[in-house]
């Protein structure tokens, strides 16, 4: 078997497959005289085979390592509320044009409360400019911070996913490109690795 | 298999307690393979519900009759459709299936929310499964479906209740559950919102659309549960006001005024507190129709009888619920508050306003009628009953405000309308609405209600129209399109506004057949072979009465010819059905002729196989199929408003597909096999009785909507004596026939009654006095209550919204901000 037909075995098809031969053989066993009740056993082995799966979704986080849950990045709760405000604001503006249109809205009060809307979406806009933060070393750092957390030297990570080509990597034979370390053909020349 | 079942439930209630408390302790540790894992036990708490159901019905399938519950409510000659659908049909079963809907419906709400809304999840998790173990405790210490006799097991089993036997008693739970456990779903977002304390926005966009799915499930069940008793019950109605009824409205009440006040919410980030109460509310009516119908604490048509134990399980769940949830928001307050301002009364959000305060009214209205009686009975010891009288009395009103709000509300615009501005929205509806009251008087219609009613529709239908059409001419302007398509485009851009303009529609085509009751007319007659009668238009001749049996029942059927303005238009068989092991409740077939305009609706009362005579109450009921076509209406429009967003991105005009097909298929199928079906349903009528009995005058007519039926079987469940077509409702009307000669009073007959029975139980309404008093008092003080709430809501944030307005005009000079506005606002189409 080639390293890629095990990589798209997925659990879900063990439990399909149990389910399906475990169906056969009961009715192979129980030979139903009723055709209803043949297809009711199937329905119910499926359900089985379907409890399996689930047992093994639920047990399988539990064997994992744990990752760090991603930090909420300080601001932007606040950042995503003031956007959320701003969406509100414009909406309403929106829809307060369309009610100026349908003529539910004297041009006076449309000109007052539109005004209003507009000075706070703007201000709106404003504090979200301000905010417009950086995001390229909260990312880095982050990574630092995943990395440590995860026991690797966050430098040497960092030098090795900079550097194209580490000892690991696959270089084709005949053009020479540098590939994934599973990859199972070139990406120059398309030739299988 | 008994046993498989058995530790079946016994496992989901294991994996329940620890989805629940695995999703806590991950998110309180911030571990996310614990809050994996019980994600993952919640979906399997679903395969194994799948499991246990796929468990029983193949118990009822093969007729494991060792099994008590398959014993109870299946037999051998029951048809396939029957045997399964008897998986409901009972009291065990049918929690059995509540908790299986509850795990598919809250799987699928976790999954689809799982990644958008990641804080919620564990704590969602863990509320739906802490209603689970609740529902699956039951189960396993109480009413376990699964139990089996210890010693002899029966050869066969007793049959499901021959009135469930019906087409639409086996879809109408599925329905209606849906709904209910849908509810459970917001609630559970709620939660998890106050536990976590993001309060904001977006638990509520996490639920608008499972609310709104559970609410189309929920109004589904109620059409279809009065389809059942138009169809089956056989005394010419659809909504008796019995308390199992009443059950499921109460949350569709809440659940509407949610469903508008969260608009509010949105456009404003008013009302939080109030919405988050309104979902709190929701869950808990369903959970206490749940109760209601289950403990037998009150008595009704289809309640499951009586069961104590299961009485305090229920109390002791929704008092912990109740303290648990509103504890929680009172916690959150500090965060939930609000900043409330109101422009002015004149605007949507007051309009929104107006509609909860209805809708509560109705909701703790139809509550505080239903639990009455039992009350009364804990306090004074003496029963007594609270009829659909005195439910109609109340509710038709509020059905009448509700009806002008929903054609006001449309008109007004949110923050504010100016006096200019009504008088150009308002002059259409309004000649739209004058024009058709009018015309119904210059035809000479006098039921003055019915003639409100149906000027009111008109007002509504004009309101609706006028914001299609206007919005569509200001689509074209903008677009440049042709009409048509600026229409559909409108409709697209705002699903969820228009949506609900279509919902509107189908409130005022039900509306429109419930202003028809007002010309219905009935007789009782007796018939003998060749005999014709008159009514209305029709004219209807008895031809014969036969009598057939096949596997599972006797049928004796009147064949029945009809005339129509003297034409031959068919013939109708209506027929009773004595279902072999329940011959003592035999089921009314009702023959019934549907037209768009009326329907005719003849019962078989009594009969004589010896002289072939037999006797019918023969009904005109006009207008009644539009109740019907209203709710297909509906739940088009429902459907419409569900439409993810990118059905519209794809084609812009194409069929809504879908939820709203699929809930269009269900409603034409129902619509239908409606006239087709013959099947038929209960009331305990003791054998044949002949009864020529027409009421005299007019005193009498009162006497007989004034008083109900005492016989005290499950089918008449105290249905008014003029409704009622058991034997003893027969024999008390020939009695109040002689009192009535004897020149009695009304006040009188009704004193004979109450000293005959010794209580006021046979009174539709209680006697305005002593403790009954409050009966009728509490709706004003209701009302009153209400309304100095709303009030003074209102005016304090008028207050607020003058004090924290900012003050107006002069945006700054800033040219570069103002042109990347206008650029984003014209993104936003």
């Amino acid at each position: 078997m080639t390293p890629s037909a095990v990589s798209s075995f997925r659990p879900w098809h063990l439990f399909v497959l149990a389910a399906l031969v475990a169906a056969t053989v009961v009715i192979l066993v129980a030979r139903p005289s009723d055709p209803v009740v043949a297809v009711l056993l199937t329905l119910a082995i499926g359900a089985g085979g379907f409890v399996g799966l689930m047992t093994y979704r639920t047990i399988k986080p539990l064997t994992q390592r744990d990752f760090v849950e991603a930090t909420t990045m300080a601001g932007s709760r606040t950042r995503a509320a003031v956007e959320r405000e701003k969406t509100l604001v414009l909406r309403s503006l929106k829809e307060l044009e369309f009610d100026r249109a349908m003529g539910k809205v004297s041009s006076h009060d449309f000109d007052e409360m539109g005004g209003r809307l507009r000075t706070r979406a703007i201000s709106l806009m404003k504090q979200l400019d301000v905010q417009e933060v950086n995001f390229l070393p909260l990312i880095e750092q982050e990574l630092r911070n995943r990395l440590e957390a995860a026991g690797e030297d966050p430098d040497a990570a960092a030098v090795a996913s900079s550097a194209p080509l580490s000892s690991g990597d696959l270089v084709c034979e005949s053009c020479e490109t540098s590939n994934d370390r599973d990859a199972c053909f070139c990406k120059g020349c398309g030739k299988p690795l | 298999m008994a046993s498989l079942g058995y530790f079946t439930l016994l496992a989901a209630f294991v994996v329940c307690s620890y989805a629940a408390a695995v999703c806590v302790a991950g998110a309180r540790r911030r571990a996310p393979r614990l809050v994996e894992s019980g994600v993952g036990a919640f979906y399997l708490v679903m395969a194994l519900m799948l499991l246990a159901t796929a468990v029983i019905i193949h118990a009822f399938i093969t007729g494991d009759y060792s099994i008590r519950y398959v014993d109870m409510v299946s037999d051998s000659a029951q048809p396939l459709f029957y045997q399964i659908t008897a998986y409901w049909g009972g009291l065990d079963g049918s929690i059995m299936f509540w908790v299986t809907l509850l795990s598919i419906f809250g799987t699928c709400a976790v999954y689809t929310n799982r990644e958008r809304h990641r804080e919620l999840i564990p704590y969602v998790v863990a509320v739906i499964s802490v209603v689970q173990m609740f529902f699956l405790f039951v189960m396993i210490v109480h009413k376990n479906p699964f139990a089996t006799y210890l010693t002899q097991t029966p050869i066969d089993g007793r049959g499901l209740n021959p009135l469930l036997q019906n087409f639409y008693m086996a879809i109408h739970p599925p329905s209606l559950y849906i709904g209910f456990v849908g509810m459970t779903v917001p609630f559970a977002f709620a939660m998890a919102a106050l536990i976590t304390g993001h309060v904001d926005d977006s638990w509520l966009r996490a639920v608008r659309r499972w609310t709104m799915m559970a609410w189309l499930f929920l109004t589904l069940g109620l059409a279809l549960g009065m389809i059942w008793a138009y169809e089956e019950l056989g005394w010419g109605g659809y909504w008796g006001w019995d308390p199992v009824e009443n059950a499921a409205l109460l949350p569709w009440f809440t659940a509407t005024a949610f469903l508008h006040s969260v608009m509010v919410q949105e456009r404003r980030s008013m009302l939080r507190v109030w919405n988050m109460t309104l979902v709190i509310l929701t869950f808990f009516l369903t959970i206490f129709g749940t109760f209601m119908t289950r403990s037998g604490i009150v008595q009704s048509v289809h309640a499951f009888g009586q069961d104590t134990a299961l009485a305090i399980m229920f109390t002791v769940f929704m008092v912990v619920l109740l303290v648990f949830s509103f504890g929680l928001v009172i916690y959150r307050l500090p965060l939930l508050r609000a900043r409330n301002e109101l422009e002015s009364w004149v605007s949507r959000e007051a309009a929104f306003l107006v509609n909860n305060w209805v809708l509560l009214f109705s909701a703790v209205f139809v509550l505080f009628a239903t639990m009455f009686p039992t009350l009364s009975e804990a306090v004074t010891g003496a029963r007594l009953t609270v009829g659909p009288p005195f439910f109609t009395k109340w509710m038709m009103p509020i059905g009448l405000i509700l009806l002008t709000l929903t054609g006001i509300g449309p008109l007004l615009a949110w923050r504010r309308s100016s006096t200019s501005n009504l008088v150009y929205q308002f002059t259409w509806p309004v000649s739209v609405a004058l024009a058709t009251g009018a015309g119904l008087y210059a035809l000479g219609f006098r039921v003055w209600v019915s003639g409100v009613c149906f000027a009111l529709c008109g007002f509504v239908v004009g309101t609706i129209g006028q914001e299609f059409i206007r919005g569509a001419f200001v689509r074209r302007e903008a677009t440049g399109t042709d009409l048509f398509t600026a229409l559909v485009g409108l409709v697209g851009r705002s699903r969820r506004r228009y949506g609900g303009m279509i919902v509107h529609v189908g409130i005022v085509l039900m509306f429109l057949g419930f202003a028809g009751s007002g010309y219905k007319l009935d007789s009782q007659v007796l018939l003998r072979p060749g005999d014709t009668h008159d009514i209305g238009r029709y004219s209807i001749q008895y031809d014969r009465l036969s009598t057939n049996t096949d596997d599972q029942k006797q049928m004796i059927t009147a064949h029945m010819t009809v005339f129509e303005d003297g034409v031959n238009v068919g013939g109708l068989t209506p027929a009773r059905w004595y279902f072999f092991k329940h011959e003592s409740e035999p089921t009314t077939e009702v023959g019934i002729r549907h037209t768009v305009s009326e329907d005719l609706y003849i019962v078989l009362a009594g009969y004589e196989v010896g002289n072939q005579a037999g006797s019918f109450q023969i009904t005109v009921n006009p207008l009644v199929n539009w109740i019907w076509f209203g709710f297909t209406v509906l739940a088009l429009g429902t459907g419409l408003a569900l439409l993810p967003e990118s059905a519209f991105a794809y084609a812009a005009a194409t069929v809504p597909a879908g939820t709203a097909t699929a809930s269009m298929a269900l409603l034409a199928a129902v619509l239908t096999l409606g006239p087709t079906s013959v099947a038929a349903q209960p009331l305990g009528l003791q054998g044949a009785q002949q009864e020529v009995n027409v009421p005299a005058s007019d005193l009498e007519i009162d006497l007989r909507r004034s008083l109900v039926c005492m016989c005290g079987s499950p089918g008449c469940g105290k249905k008014i004596l003029a409704e009622c077509v058991c034997a003893e409702a027969a024999a008390t009307r020939e009695e109040l026939k002689g009192l009535v000669a004897e020149g009695l009073t009304r006040d009188e007959v009704l004193r004979f009654y109450i000293d005959k029975h010794g209580s006021q139980e046979a009174l539709a309404m209680p006697l305005d006095e002593g403790f009954n008093r409050l009966a009728w008092l509490f709706p004003y003080l209701l009302a009153a209550a209400g309304a100095v709430a709303l009030g003074a809501a209102l005016v304090r944030w008028t207050r607020d919204g003058r004090n924290l307005q900012p003050t107006t005009g002069h945006a700054e000079a800033d040219s570069l901000l103002e042109a990347r506005l206008d650029d984003e606002l014209r993104n936003l189409d």
